[in-house]
């Protein structure tokens, strides 16, 4: 124990004279983390998209009392994305340039296809072939925006057929879907042909009274079936309905996940290279020579680098965290919970970098060994895309260690039970680890 | 059979048929050898000889697959080992390498014997400066200090001088001699065999991982046909020896 107290307080005093080594220590988790959060949030970026107006008509469509004209639609269009409105050969060179993602091209008549309630009015989308995920999220995004105001134009669409459907029954001014005039009504013909039927019996002619009944009952059997057009107007305007509850109050999922993912990233990657870099260069220094004659055991060598690497990520774990509450709008919290899992996290970490670093002959290797392993299995921890990455990414620190940070950041509620599990894991994993590292940490050192 | 036998007073260590394989290399081949207290024994051989196997084995690197090292009075000495690469930490100043170690070899009080040491290396000028600015010969010299930071009555040293200047050989030759001269037993590999003469009381000479001759320079050199001439006739002695007649001799 004093022995691996006497190397830590070493290792301290290296690291502290290499300012480079810290600036690297800090800043490249900052950076890793800012590019990770990046990429996990490229859903959220508003896309740019050129839209090229082929309809100079200027005309506007009434629908539902609501007069819409391209520029209404455009605008409604720019809630979604980033609009740049270009001539056909601009947004070419734009999407060829990759200075849009996107051109959507609204066709000539467009506008009147619309009005006419007849002709459906198409709208024509090109995607750049430079980025086919970035495409299909612009895809989503548009489909969402046509189907929004498609909902709105079926809207106006069933309210003017309800008000048609008024003027059949009681009568009045016609002014839909470009026509005018007057209506009679079912109500008023119904009167006209009772009040007619009354006079013809008080005249005696009983008889063409009777013949006019036919009329009065195809009336009231128009009307009864026009009373249930109503309802099913209403139902084919909106057959269903999503009723959206909002997550519980300060937890962002997506900006949180997209955190976790940069603090897995950038804590992983410093803690692994770290614990490679310090166990390797007691070997590369030559004084592996010295300490294996008795002075430490390699078990505890092996604790000691992970000691050492556990408190470096819990330093700029912390330290992330906090500017990350300090200078975002992401909420944090649960600062009591976060040192533990930390250096839990560091420590497995550091068992992980800690085995390169004592199967490797140089530091050089050690480091190329521990990125090369490492990267692709927190790719896996972080997007477990089938069932053999996920229980890959399960028996090495990053998927456990993720599985902590998501809790912390994105679960609205903590299960103690799943969080002590996932502890219990990633300490199972640096245990194993750490074993292994201290039997090839038994290896003859070179002399 | 031939075994490096001490001569002088009792033995601090014994080792009897040492063995260590690397796959199907013999490294060392039932090797016999003694060390007595203030007695120097210089290893000779050609690379690969088994030299550097036979001393981190007696210095506890390394593990011998067979026989036997007996140490005076049943317990291990300490032992102080330089190997021939300086074994420290470049980063650290010559003071901290050897307060480090002092503190890890549990001296009461590692700052006054890293003091200590610093004095008697003759690194004064240079003990706060990083290890990895030192001159070859100052780096030396402190891979020597830090094997004495545990205090060893047995020096155990790989190929010391190999890498030093005529003026910075003679510096450590005299620091180890008085070293001696305090009743330290050494052992050191060389490939000179002028400096195994002139340096050891006793030569052994390895080849192939064996035991090829145990005893002085003259012995050798009366023994394989050196002929008269002095550290010339020595060398032809040794060539001689390990170009296959030792062996001979040897069976």
């Amino acid at each position: 124990m004093r022995a691996a107290l006497l190397l830590l307080r070493k290792d301290a005093v290296l690291l502290r004279r290499s300012p480079a080594l810290v600036l690297v220590l800090v800043v490249y988790p900052i950076l890793v983390a800012l590019l990770v959060a990046l990429a996990l949030q490229s859903d959220e970026r508003r896309p740019d998209v050129a839209v090229v107006n082929l309809d100079a008509s200027g005309r506007t469509v009434d629908v539902g009392g609501d007069r819409l004209s391209i520029d209404d639609y455009i605008d409604r269009l720019s809630e979604d994305v980033d609009v740049h409105r270009l001539d056909a050969g601009q947004a070419a060179d734009a999407l060829d340039a990759g200075r849009v993602s996107a051109v959507l091209t609204i066709p000539e008549g467009f506008i009147s296809d619309l009005q006419s309630g007849v002709r459906q009015p198409a709208l024509h989308l090109a995607t750049s072939p430079r980025s086919p995920i970035e495409a299909d999220a612009i895809n989503r995004r548009l489909e969402a925006a046509v189907y929004r105001l498609n909902q709105r134009l079926a809207t106006g669409y069933v309210e003017q057929v309800l008000e048609l459907v008024d003027l059949v029954t009681n009568g009045g001014e016609i002014g839909i879907f470009g026509r005018s005039g007057d209506a009679l009504g079912l109500r008023r013909s119904r009167v006209l042909v009772t009040d007619l039927q009354a006079q013809l019996r008080d005249a005696g002619d009983a008889a063409t009274a009777a013949q006019l009944e036919p009329l009065v009952n195809f009336i009231d059997e128009t009307q009864r079936n026009l009373d249930l057009a109503k309802p099913a107007a209403n139902a084919i305007r909106a057959p269903i309905v999503l009723e959206v509850t909002e997550g519980a109050e300060g937890r962002e999922p997506l900006s949180a996940f997209g955190f976790a993912g940069a603090l897995l990233v950038s804590l992983g990657l410093a803690g692994t290279l770290l614990a490679a870099a310090a166990m390797s260069s007691e070997r590369e220094d030559g004084a592996l020579v010295r300490l294996r004659r008795g002075l430490i055991s390699a078990g505890a060598l092996v604790g000691e680098k992970m000691a050492f690497t556990a408190i470096a990520c819990l330093v700029v774990g912390l330290a992330l965290l906090g500017g990350v509450a300090l200078f975002t709008d992401l909420t944090v919290g649960r600062w009591a919970l976060w040192p533990g899992v930390l250096l839990l996290s560091g420590l497995a970490f550091a068992a992980f970098g800690v085995l390169a670093g004592a199967l490797a002959r140089e530091t050089r290797s050690a480091l190329l060994i521990a990125l090369m392993v490492a990267l692709p299995l927190m790719a896996l921890g972080l997007v477990p895309g089938s069932e053999v990455a996920g229980a890959i990414s399960a028996i090495v620190p990053f998927g456990p260690a993720f599985d902590a940070f998501q809790t912390l950041l994105v679960e609205p509620s903590i299960d103690a039970g799943d969080l002590l599990g996932t502890l219990a894991r990633l300490a199972l994993i640096a245990a194993v680890l750490a074993t292994a590292a201290a039997v090839a940490g038994r290896r003859r050192p070179a002399v | 059979m031939i075994a490096a036998m001490s001569t002088a007073a009792t033995p601090v260590l014994v080792a009897r048929a040492l063995a260590r394989g690397y796959g199907e290399v013999r490294a060392l081949d039932g090797v016999d050898v003694d060390l007595s207290a203030g007695e120097a024994v210089a290893l000779l051989g050609p690379n690969g000889a088994g030299k550097t196997t036979l001393l981190t084995i007696l210095a506890g690197v390394a593990r011998n697959d067979g026989g036997t090292v007996t140490w005076a009075q049943g317990a291990r000495p300490r032992v102080g080992w330089v190997p021939q690469r300086p074994a420290l930490y470049p980063r650290l100043s010559a003071r901290e390498n050897l307060r480090l170690f002092a503190a890890l070899e549990e001296a009461a009080e590692p700052d006054a014997l890293a003091a200590e040491l610093i004095g008697r290396a003759d690194l004064a000028e240079h003990a706060d400066r990083p290890a990895a600015t030192l001159s070859t010969g100052t780096l030396q010299r402190l891979n020597l200090a830090i094997a004495l930071a545990g205090r060893p009555s047995v020096l155990l040293l790989d190929e010391p001088t190999a890498t030093l200047s005529p003026d910075q050989r003679l510096r450590l030759w005299g620091w180890l001699d008085e070293l001696r001269g305090g009743g330290m037993a050494l052992m050191f590999s060389t490939q000179s065999v002028d400096e195994a003469s002139r340096r050891g009381d006793r030569l052994v000479v390895l080849g192939g991982g064996r035991l090829l001759f145990a005893g002085t320079a003259a012995a050798m050199t009366a023994a394989h046909g050196g002929g008269a001439g002095g550290p010339e006739a020595a060398e032809r002695a040794f060539v001689q020896l390990v170009s296959g007649r030792g062996e001979d001799d040897a069976r």
